[in-house]
């Protein structure tokens, strides 16, 4: 079997998962980027340059925290939390656009396309489209346009167009399936920065290779602070791009690697975004991967408190690692995320996003399994800025 | 695979033996209902369409404009299954064994098909069009194995000449020729472009070649069906299908593609 980190394969196939299942018309601009993007590969220059804007215009490397009150709170292993909350714009996605707006420029594309759920890729690109000066268009569902408003204003402030999706249920699934078609129309000037390790190949594959910075200074920093690689590394997953950035330099190592859903109201409801707990394989945007589904192969609503992890599918090389058992995959629902979510803003003076408070109420069903002396990781993907709204409606209190 | 291509081989050849060009029409199966594209099968037959693609329907159609994805959410509306579309097609063939049928749709609600596709030639499917695989794949490559089926492969203006033979040597039945760059039902029927690269597709297949996507008028028609060996006629189909769809008089419909036949055979 090949090596974990070796895949995907040429044809873009992780075991599995994965490939190029899309309208004919956007496979020339998909070998176009695959062409471009291994060719800049190995391009000193090219990377010098994305490590550049990385330091000056994100502010990496963002820290590895140790997190004493909520490792106390626990009372089990040593919890640190590694800080992507710290980044320019407020998530990791960041680390992906800032790479992607590059090779857009390298491939000569005036316009700028994007999907995004909870608006943080939304922002993200918005802001290194903004930077470059070039034409930008946000695909979002009108249901996240409600839920995640003050992200559409800060994309709009960036000088982006909002284009609100109102087929489905006007979520990111949505919103996806409406940039792809905005791609198909526009194939030739335009670069579609799509927003995790989700879609055709060689998507996935990029989209972890620019968030891989993430895992790369872990590696550095785990080291550095405890002398070691950590025992455990916790991360959300909707598409899977935060994780996979942080799994990915780690995946040939002696280290667990645990991915958590949204379990939304419950598994056992089906009201979820949890395709890897309660899904079966299909295909979806461009990709094989487990998917919501029911028996006629349609796909199913999802539901979770963040829009960020709304999505019925995941990106492939989850369902590979899943399948292969190299890493493991839980839901936490609603209830205990927003515990989570109050429980580490009053511990550790941090708002994480609903997303990344995911991983931390995992926290609760992990830190069981491991010694006193063990440490884990929890991938702070974003802030919790945006969520605020939410996060007073369902404690009752209006803002306005 | 020889014995039961026949049905759309043999439609296509004739055509070609007699100097006529072929006309397919699209509606999506279960818009309104399934009575009424029954009804509308046979009808389309009788004003002269020489191939029938019936759209199954997906929750999220990447390639298709908005008039064809409303069709499909109200077919999902209506519950409509791959299931119940392969019965429908029975029902057609009590009374048609002469038009091919070909389903179109996306991979997944095939895949969550797969093994009752396995003897759908048996029971009056003649093809399949999976709009999302890569136009090099067979069919049993993608989890359908079914070996006595068509499968009918795009080529788009962006498709790369170089791609283009892969495409055709695991294609069977005819090659679709996009018109367009963009969605069904784009306004931006690109007619320069489809001459030139129809002339490129032949010279690596043999296959009859369709010209579709965005096709509204006769005149369209007439001078894509010159370059090519037939056209698609889609989303203005299945929007005058929509339009109809209260009183379910489909006459309009049928001298509209009467008209459409007449133009590309004149
Ligand atoms: C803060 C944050 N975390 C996580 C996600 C989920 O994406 P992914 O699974 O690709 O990391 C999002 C998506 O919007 C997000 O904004």
């Amino acid at each position: 079997m090949d090596k974990f980190k070796d895949l995907p394969d040429s044809d873009g196939f992780f075991g599995d998962y994965g490939g190029k299942f899309v309208p004919e018309t956007l496979m020339y601009a998909l070998q176009e980027l695959e062409d471009t993007y291994s060719k800049l590969k190995d391009n000193n220059e090219f990377f010098a340059n994305v490590d550049k804007d990385l330091k000056q215009f994100v502010g990496r490397p963002s820290p590895l925290y140790f997190a004493k009150r909520l490792t106390k709170y626990h009372g089990g292993p040593k919890i640190w939390l590694k800080r992507e909350d710290l980044n320019h714009t407020g998530a990791h996605k960041i680390n992906n656009t800032v790479g992607q707006i590059l090779l857009a420029k390298a491939m000569g594309k005036k316009r700028i396309i994007a999907e995004t759920g909870a608006g943080q890729h939304g922002v993200a690109t918005a802001a290194v489209a903004a930077r470059l000066g070039l034409e930008c268009h946000i695909y979002m569902g009108a249901n996240d346009i409600q839920r995640q408003s003050l992200n559409v204003y800060r994309i709009k402030l960036l000088g982006a167009t909002v284009h609100a999706v109102k087929s489905g249920a006007a979520i990111l699934k949505d919103a996806l399936n409406e940039a792809l078609r905005d791609w198909v129309t526009n194939i030739e000037d335009t670069y579609y920065i799509i927003g995790s390790v989700t879609g055709p190949h060689p998507y996935p594959m990029i989209v972890r290779d620019f968030n891989a910075v993430v895992g790369r200074e872990l590696k550095e920093q785990s080291i550095e602070l405890f002398n070691k690689f950590p025992d455990a590394i916790i991360a959300c997953v909707g598409g899977g791009s935060n994780a996979m950035g942080v799994f990915y330099p780690f995946l040939e190592e002696d280290v667990k690697l645990v991915g958590v859903e949204a379990a939304g109201s419950g598994i056992k409801t089906g009201k979820h975004a949890a395709p890897l707990n309660d899904g079966k394989p299909g295909v979806l945007h461009g990709a094989k991967s487990y998917l919501m589904q029911n028996d006629e192969g349609q796909v199913i609503d999802t539901q979770s408190i963040s829009a960020g992890l709304d999505y019925p599918g995941v990106g492939p090389e989850h369902s590979h690692l899943k399948d292969s058992r190299r890493a493991t995959y839980i839901a936490v629902d609603d209830v205990e995320v927003l515990k989570a979510f109050h429980n580490v803003t009053r511990l550790e003076g941090i708002m994480p996003a609903l997303e990344s408070a995911h991983a931390f109420a995992a926290l609760e069903h992990l830190v069981k399994d491991f010694s006193k002396n063990a440490n884990l990781v929890v991938n702070v993907s974003g802030r919790g800025d945006k969520d605020i709204n939410i996060v007073a409606t369902m404690g009752g209190i209006s803002l306005d | 695979m020889e014995s039961l291509l026949i049905r759309l081989e043999l439609k296509l050849n004739t055509l070609k033996a007699n100097a006529r060009k072929a006309l397919v029409a699209y509606l999506v199966a279960g818009d309104p209902d399934l009575e009424s594209t029954l009804e509308l099968m046979h009808g389309f037959v009788s004003a002269g369409v020489d191939v029938i693609e019936v759209g199954v329907p997906f929750t999220d159609p990447i390639a298709e404009g908005p008039i064809i994805q409303s069709a499909h959410d109200r077919s999902l509306k209506k519950k409509i299954t791959l299931k119940k579309i392969i019965l429908l097609v029975e029902e057609f063939r009590k009374k048609d064994s002469n038009t091919p049928i070909i389903l179109m749709g996306y991979l997944n609600t095939f895949l969550a098909y797969a093994e009752e596709l396995n003897n759908i030639h048996n029971r009056g499917v003649d093809a399949l069009l999976i709009v999302d695989i890569p136009g090099e794949s067979n069919l049993n490559e993608v989890g359908i194995y079914n070996k006595s089926i068509a499968s009918i492969s795009l080529v788009s203006p962006t498709t790369s000449l170089s791609r283009v033979d892969g495409i055709c040597k695991s294609s069977s039945g005819f090659i679709y020729y996009v018109t367009l760059r963009g969605v069904t039902g784009s306004e931006d029927l690109d007619i320069k472009d489809a001459k030139q690269n129809i002339e490129n597709i032949r010279t690596k297949t043999i296959l009859p070649i369709m010209a579709g996507f965005g096709i509204k008028t006769s005149k369209d028609a007439a001078y894509l069906s010159e370059v090519s060996d037939g056209v698609v006629i889609g989303s203005s189909l299945v929007e005058m299908i929509h339009r109809a769809s209260d009183k379910k008089d489909y006459k309009y419909i049928y001298n509209y593609l009467n008209e459409i036949s007449e133009a590309i055979n004149k």
